[in-house]
């Protein structure tokens, strides 16, 4: 520390031009419209998630009310907690907190004991934003890194078999439809998947729900929609290829398409402003890349979905993509390649 | 000699916590991260590093004056392999089922920077007693490293201290913390920790 | 201070010499000490180490087949297999075998009667599944659904269920682990079935 502001009293003796920049820029979300601010963009993905939470209290009745109510109100807790920690003024009104619990709520089983969303809360606000330095300075999406966090350390929990439960609803005692394909070939009707009434995380069953919520984001701009359209393309492209080599799979593209949680995690966790690429070119890469670890995944690993893997791996390259798709500045100097 | 030179009781005192090799120095992380998902394999590690480090730094600090300048990095390596392989051989004979928990990191001490670190900051240039206070206590600072990391996530992890059960029988193992995950989190929440206590000791003394 | 020490040291040693050894007389000498005393520590502990690595097979030989005491070490392609021995009377085999598993290798020990027929018992030494999941392949009642299994057909893993003479239950969430061990113990006993029948005493 003191080695380095030595140096930097040195270089100011010496009197080196210090460039200072008349035009700062601050950290992501970044917003093009005045209209915009955090709190609004959060408030609209809120909404957006009315339908989610509406099928899913249709389909899994109060575990919803428990699993989101807990990791709700534990990641707004730990959020003004770990925030007044770092003296810094507590930011509950941004409702970036809120959006993580329902996300990180909406993604757990319906039969995991009350500690898993609460640990969850705490490595999503914790681990995954407030350890970078808070909202706009975190590289992973705090839902899945504390979904992530929560899957490792309850694998019991939270693994394929923790889905199915006898007894109780008549929903929970069939595994989940990615589930029965991947270890039983069995697929599940289209239909059920459309409207969701299948086992499966809280929030990822319905796929018309997903879709009409993102539709809303996307018409109010807060999320962005080159990311869910070519996620959506490439995975029909890369399930296509799949397809053709297996003809005979009952499990077929709009399975895929509409099964497990790809819809809810392209709409919902992959266009977090935030940990996902600027540029609409960046968006595009972002989106297929995710499509692609998604089918990978789901093709070749021994787990039966990769959302939460893909959106996470993604958010790690993301700023590589950033810098590989940073536009010239109009009228200003080419970039010289080296 | 300097005369800020440190005592060798300073020596001693300075490896616990201000010169400590993994929470200031950040020096021998390959154990630290991979051996502490319970203290048995933790202490296990730190006295074979207390035991490697103390014969380097005797042997070392004895033939100080031997020494010629572009070959001493091959002499503290020789030195270091050679008590790594006793305390390996050791571990084998009397203690089969450790030594095999700890599969390779045993042998991997000998690229343990925290041992080639004291042979060439200190143990080549001192008498015998300050190289023996050094080693001690940077034995001491590492296994006390070992050990807050390894409590923390055998504690959360398998409920238990030493193999013995500390935790209510509901409590829910963190299995992530006995994994490789948990001990990068651990280590990086407790490196954190140590520098806000420095900070804080700055700002009111 | 460090750097005035190298200087000195540094004028001591000309390069125009050349004479590397003289050099080196330190690290050659070093070598050899070292080297003595590390011959010294494998000729007191060598064995002792040896005798952990066996102990670790043979002290589960009497679990894997029943009513035998000891084993015996033999060859069969370059695999060590071991005789399951009552006295001097043979009373099975046991067959070391490694595979891949869900997370990293797995390494077990199956035991075999005398004809290879059928199965006697099952033991994992080494393995890295997933703690809670994966590795509860280690624990004894899972293992002893092996025991007594035709080695005439292979055996199957189910999910749910009640087994049959040739399936086993599957682990609670660890399929990928439960099938890992199973084929491996298909795969070695259809490979090594019929030499250890006609090799048996």
């Amino acid at each position: 520390m003191n080695e380095n502001t030595d140096k930097v009293k040195t270089a100011e003796k010496v009197e080196k031009p210090v460039i200072n920049p008349s035009i700062q820029v601050t950290v992501s979300p970044h917003l093009s419209n005045t209209a915009f601010t955090t709190q609004k963009m959060m408030i609209d993905v809120l909404i957006a998630l009315v339908p989610l939470l509406a099928v899913a209290i249709w389909v899994f009745k109060w575990h919803v009310v428990v699993q989101v109510g807990i990791s709700v109100l534990s990641c707004l807790a730990f959020e003004a907690l770990f925030t007044s920690w770092r003296l810094k003024k507590i930011t509950l009104g941004d409702y970036s907190a809120a959006v993580t619990g329902v996300i990180l709520g909406l993604s757990l089983p319906s039969s995991v004991p009350w500690y898993v969303a609460f640990i969850g809360s705490m490595a999503a606000i914790g681990l995954g934003k407030i350890a970078f330095g808070g909202l706009g300075y975190n590289i992973f999406n705090p839902a899945m890194v504390g979904r992530a966090f929560v899957l490792f350390a309850f694998p019991m929990a939270l693994g394929a078999a923790a889905y199915q439960v006898a007894g109780g609803m008549e929903v929970l005692t069939q595994a989940t439809p990615l589930t029965l394909a991947k270890q039983l070939g069995q697929s599940t009707p289209l239909w059920a998947l459309l409207i969701g009434n299948t086992n499966g995380s809280l929030g990822e069953t319905s796929a018309i729900a997903c879709i009409l919520g993102g539709i809303y984001l996307c018409i109010k701009r807060t999320a962005s929609w080159e990311i869910p359209v070519s996620a959506i393309a490439a995975l029909i492209v890369f399930a296509g290829i799949g397809n053709l080599t297996n003809t005979s799979a009952e499990w077929t593209v709009l399975h895929h398409l509409v099964g497990g949680a790809f819809l809810f995690g392209a709409f919902f966790i992959a266009t977090d402003p935030v940990t996902s690429p600027l540029t609409p070119k960046g968006k595009v890469i972002f989106g297929i890349g995710f499509a692609a670890v998604v089918m990978l995944i789901r093709a070749f690993s021994g787990y039966p979905e990769g959302v939460m893997f893909a959106v996470l791996l993604m958010n790690a390259v993301t700023p590589l993509i950033n810098k590989w798709t940073i536009p010239v500045p109009f009228g200003g100097p080419v970039p010289v390649r080296k | 000699m300097n005369r800020n030179e440190p005592t060798a009781l300073e020596r001693f005192i300075n490896g616990i916590l201000p010169e400590n090799p993994v929470y200031r120095q950040l020096l021998g992380m390959c154990p630290t991260l991979a051996v502490t998902n319970s203290m048995e394999p933790a202490m296990t590690m730190a006295v074979a590093v207390a035991f490697v480090l103390l014969s380097a730094n005797i042997i070392v600090s004895l033939i100080r004056h031997l020494l010629k300048p572009h070959l001493r990095i091959l002499v503290f390596t020789l030195t270091i392999a050679t008590f790594v392989t006793i305390a390996d051989r050791i571990l084998q004979a009397y203690m089969w089922d450790m030594s095999k928990q700890l599969g390779p990191y045993v042998p991997l001490i000998i690229v343990n920077c925290i041992i080639i670190c004291r042979c060439e900051v200190c143990a080549s240039k001192q008498k015998l007693g300050p190289a023996i206070m050094d080693a001690l206590g940077q034995s001491l600072g590492f296994a006390l490293a070992l050990a807050s990391v390894a409590t923390v996530r055998e504690i959360l992890g398998s409920g238990t201290w030493f193999g013995l059960p500390v935790m209510p029988a509901v409590w829910p193992d963190w299995v992530i913390m006995v994994l490789p995950p948990g001990a990068f989190l651990t280590l990086g929440v407790l490196i954190g920790l140590v520098n806000w206590l420095q900070n804080k000791k700055k700002q009111t003394a | 201070m460090a750097e005035e020490e190298k200087t000195e040291q540094v004028d001591e040693t000309p390069e125009k010499g050349g004479n590397y050894i003289a050099q080196a007389w330190l690290i050659l000498l070093l070598a050899v000490c070292f080297g003595a005393s590390l011959t010294g520590v494998q000729i007191s502990l060598g064995e002792k180490i040896q005798q952990n690595k066996l102990n670790e097979t043979f002290s589960q030989i009497p679990n894997l087949v029943p009513g035998s005491d000891t084993g015996k070490g033999f060859e069969i392609d370059g695999k060590i297999i071991y005789r399951a021995m009552s006295g001097d009377a043979q009373v099975g085999w046991v067959v070391p075998a490694t595979g891949q598993g869900f997370a990293d290798k797995v390494e077990i020990l199956i035991g075999l009667d005398t004809k290879a027929d059928k199965l006697t018992g099952l033991y994992v030494l080494d393995q890295k599944e997933t703690p809670g999941l994966g590795n509860k392949i280690v624990e004894e009642d899972w293992q002893m659904q092996y025991v007594d299994k035709p080695t005439a057909s292979q055996i199957e893993v189910i999910k749910a269920g009640s087994p049959t003479v040739n399936q086993i239950m599957a682990v609670t969430g660890a399929t990928i682990s439960s099938v890992a061990v199973t084929d491996l113990v298909n795969k070695t006993v259809a490979e090594i079935k019929d030499k250890l029948a006609s090799n048996a005493k």
